[in-house]
Formats: C-alpha cells, sequence, structure tokens
C-alpha cells in the first residue's frame, strides 16, 4: 500500500476544472499532474454542469494520485432545501430560512457516507450544526 | 497577476461551515487539506483565492466579518492571508522530477526531461499521474531491480496489478517476448496502454482490464506489486499453477510484518524462496517453481 501524503477536498463547479486557483495552487504544491486530473474531473462531472461536486484526491508519496467524486457540499443541500440564494452574514443574529426535521434527515442520508458519522442521528447532528453557521433554523 | 490567500485551521466538523463562508466571496470555489491520516485526525486547512487588487482590503474585511459571525456559534480561529504570485501550476510539479536510475541499467526519464544515453541503458519514458508506479517508491523500484536481474529473452511474462504499466513496460524493454499486464481499475488500464504506446512496446505488451481469472495459460516469471493479502489470495485461488516448471515469483508491496504469510503461501504451493530483500519497511520476495 501506497503511503498517503495528503488529502485535499476541491469544491468546485462540475465540469470547470482548471489549473487556476483553488485547483492550480492546491494541488501543484503536491507536486502532482494537474492537466491530467483537470481533465478527468471535467470529463466525469461533464453531465452536472450547474453544481458543485467535490472531489476528494488522495495524494501518494510517489507523486501519483487518484480521486472520488463526493456528494454535494452540505451548505448547498441546505441551501436548496431552505430555498435560499445564500447563507446569512450574522447566522447567530439573522435567520435566513427553515427546513423540516425532515429534509435535515434527508440531506444527512445523502451525505452520510462523506461524513464519518457513526449513525444517522449524529449524521444529522453534524448537518444542524452546518445550518445553524448559515443562519438556517431546523423546525423542532 | 496576483492572488490572496485566506486559509483557516480547524477541526473537520467545521469545515464545512467555513468553506461556506469563504465560497460566498470567491467564484471559483474552495479547497480543504488533510494530513496523511486523512480527515477527523486532526486540523484541516479550508483555503480560498480571491483576486489581489484594489478590492483587497474590503474583500478581507468581509471574510473576517463572515467568519466572525460564524465564529459566535462554532470556535473559528483567525483566519490568516497571504499573497501569492500566480504562476504556470500545470508546470510547477514538473520541477521535482529527475531522471532516476534504478538497478545497474534502468533508466526512467520524465517525457519532458533530457538525458544522455549510456550504452546498454534501459530507457522508460513514464510520467507520474493517475496510476501507482511512478519508479518512485520502494517496491516499484525492488522490483525493477528483480526484472533487471530475471528477465531473459523471450520470456513470457505477467504482470498483475500493472498500475501505470512500468514493470510490463521494463519486461518487455529487458527482452521479454510477451507481456501480459492486467489492472483491475479501468483507470490504470487507460493510464498503463498510453504508457505502453509512449514506450513503443505496444507490441510486446498486452493490457488487460481484469483480473486473475483472465490471466490463462503458463509463464515463466510473475510480477505481483500489491499487497501481502492481495498475493495471498491470488496463491490461494491458484495463481502458482500459472507458473511453469523453472519459473519465477516476484512478489512485492508486502511490508515487512505480513512477510511470513506470503512465505508461507509460497511454500504451499512448493515454491522455493531465492531472496528476500527489505527497502525500509517494504519487503519483496524472489521465488522459484523447481
Amino acid at each position: 500500500m501506497k503511503k498517503v501524503k495528503a488529502v485535499v477536498k476541491l469544491q468546485i463547479q462540475a465540469g470547470k476544472a482548471n489549473p487556476a486557483p483553488p485547483v492550480g495552487p492546491a494541488l501543484a504544491q503536491h507536486g502532482i499532474n494537474l492537466m491530467q486530473f483537470c481533465k478527468a474531473y471535467n470529463a466525469r462531472t461533464a453531465g452536472q454542469a450547474g453544481n458543485i461536486i467535490p472531489a476528494e484526491i488522495t495524494i501518494y508519496q510517489d507523486g501519483s494520485f487518484d480521486f472520488e467524486l463526493k456528494s454535494p457540499p452540505t451548505a448547498d443541500l441546505l441551501r436548496k432545501a431552505a430555498s435560499v440564494e445564500k447563507g446569512s452574514s450574522e447566522p447567530n443574529r439573522d435567520k435566513v430560512g427553515t427546513i423540516t426535521r425532515e429534509q435535515l434527515r434527508d440531506i444527512a442520508e445523502t451525505k452520510m457516507k462523506d461524513l464519518n458519522a457513526i449513525d444517522i442521528e449524529g449524521a444529522m447532528r453534524q448537518i444542524e450544526g452546518t445550518a445553524r453557521g448559515m443562519g438556517i433554523q431546523v423546525e423542532a | 497577476m496576483r492572488w490572496l490567500e485566506v486559509s483557516v485551521e480547524v477541526d473537520a466538523e467545521a469545515a464545512e461551515a467555513v468553506a461556506e463562508v469563504l465560497s460566498r466571496y470567491v467564484e471559483r470555489g474552495v479547497a480543504i487539506e488533510a494530513g496523511p491520516d486523512g480527515w477527523h485526525a486532526g486540523p484541516v486547512v479550508v483555503r480560498a483565492y480571491l483576486p489581489d487588487d484594489d478590492e483587497r482590503w474590503a474583500r478581507r474585511k468581509q471574510i473576517q466579518e463572515g467568519l466572525w459571525h460564524l465564529g459566535q456559534i462554532v470556535r473559528i480561529p483567525e483566519p490568516s492571508f497571504r499573497s501569492v504570485a500566480e504562476e504556470d501550476w500545470t508546470e510547477a510539479w514538473k520541477k521535482r522530477l529527475r531522471v532516476l536510475r534504478v538497478g545497474a541499467h534502468i533508466v526512467i526519464q520524465p517525457s519532458w526531461l533530457d538525458y544522455e544515453h549510456e550504452a546498454g541503458d534501459v530507457v522508460i519514458r513514464l510520467d507520474p499521474g493517475m496510476a501507482f508506479g511512478t519508479g518512485l517508491h520502494p517496491t516499484t523500484q525492488m522490483c525493477l531491480v528483480a526484472l533487471e536481474e530475471l528477465v531473459r529473452p523471450g520470456m513470457e511474462v505477467v504482470d498483475l496489478g500493472t498500475g501505470s504499466g512500468i514493470l510490463a513496460i521494463a519486461a518487455a524493454k529487458l527482452g521479454a517476448r510477451d507481456v501480459l499486464a492486467v489492472d483491475s481499475d479501468p483507470q490504470a488500464a487507460r493510464v498503463a496502454r498510453s504508457n505502453v504506446i509512449g514506450n513503443g512496446v505496444q507490441g510486446t505488451v498486452r493490457i488487460k482490464r481484469g483480473s486473475l481469472s483472465d490471466v490463462a495459460g503458463t509463464y515463466d516469471l510473475l510480477v505481483v506489486n500489491i499487497l501481502a493479502k492481495v498475493i495471498v489470495e491470488l496463491v490461494e485461488q491458484g495463481l502458482c499453477e500459472r507458473m511453469r516448471r523453472g519459473a519465477f515469483f516476484v512478489g512485492a508491496g508486502i511490508t515487512s510484518d505480513r512477510t511470513p504469510e506470503v512465505i508461507a503461501a509460497f511454500k504451499s504451493k512448493g515454491l522455493e524462496i531465492l531472496d528476500q530483500r527489505q527497502q525500509d519497511d517494504w519487503v519483496t520476495l524472489l521465488a522459484k517453481r523447481p
């Protein structure tokens, strides 16, 4: 098994990886073949334009790498569920939207495999934390 | 052009929330980086990049405010800011690579570097990419040395778990008549195919996406650079039956603590252990079917 040097998750637009930031500086410092990543990412996300599709890149000590596509960022799913354009800039005071517990559970299920949570309750707590940070409330 | 890099070191749990705040001020997305042990094994760094222009102070202030508000809910350390010069990031990775000599005659040459050939050199042209086997790892190097010692002109060779195809290409260039290179990963099979063509050995090396069941017939040499567990499984599934009398087995990717299992598996199939070599924590076994 090759030794892992770092793991980098890029939250970027599907089909639009190119050497500009954040992709260029985030990957170039690890000495990996940037264009090969961009081409492969764009090919694999071609059908999902308009969405942010995170890629988790595992970089090995010998300079090789591989990557996996992940579920959309929690914040993206929360924005869609609450039908808001963006999160609150003052989340502790200014609430921008509300989602139901049902919606929270749906998002937790979508994100479950990427969260390392022990169970669905744990995943829901993590997502509720992200929601609070965005000024999105969860109905009691 | 210059960029302003914002970075915030946080717990993995807070990373998404921080990424969300930063992504409001950048158009092109954010990067989250974890160390060798992955997420949840210590802090991660969230980074985003803004144009470093006349608006920089206003942007910095917006980000600091956004993070301050988030900080009222979860603990967020101060962000750091750094100006980064735009460079040709596509070329940066090439700077670290050199022409590499392995064993007595094998030379691994990145495609964009010139190099003075010496008589007897076996040159493999290879650029690191999305497949294992760049020539920089001890297991790959030990396999190359073993192939240099064992491959004789006319041999028929199998490379299981070929990755970038480096070992199959080496076997072909060392004189093998036929090399079957197999990998279960479609990405590796594509990379290997392109490297085989780049080295002009497509007449000798056949790339197959598959596993042991795709290896028919018997051979003079098997090279398997994967993992101890996988080698043991392959041996149990009948890999050694693909060996002719007098054939060699080069097994690698074995950590020192797992070596006895592989030796036991080899012996259970009547193989004779010729040598056990170690570099760092990696062991390579050379075995022979009597």
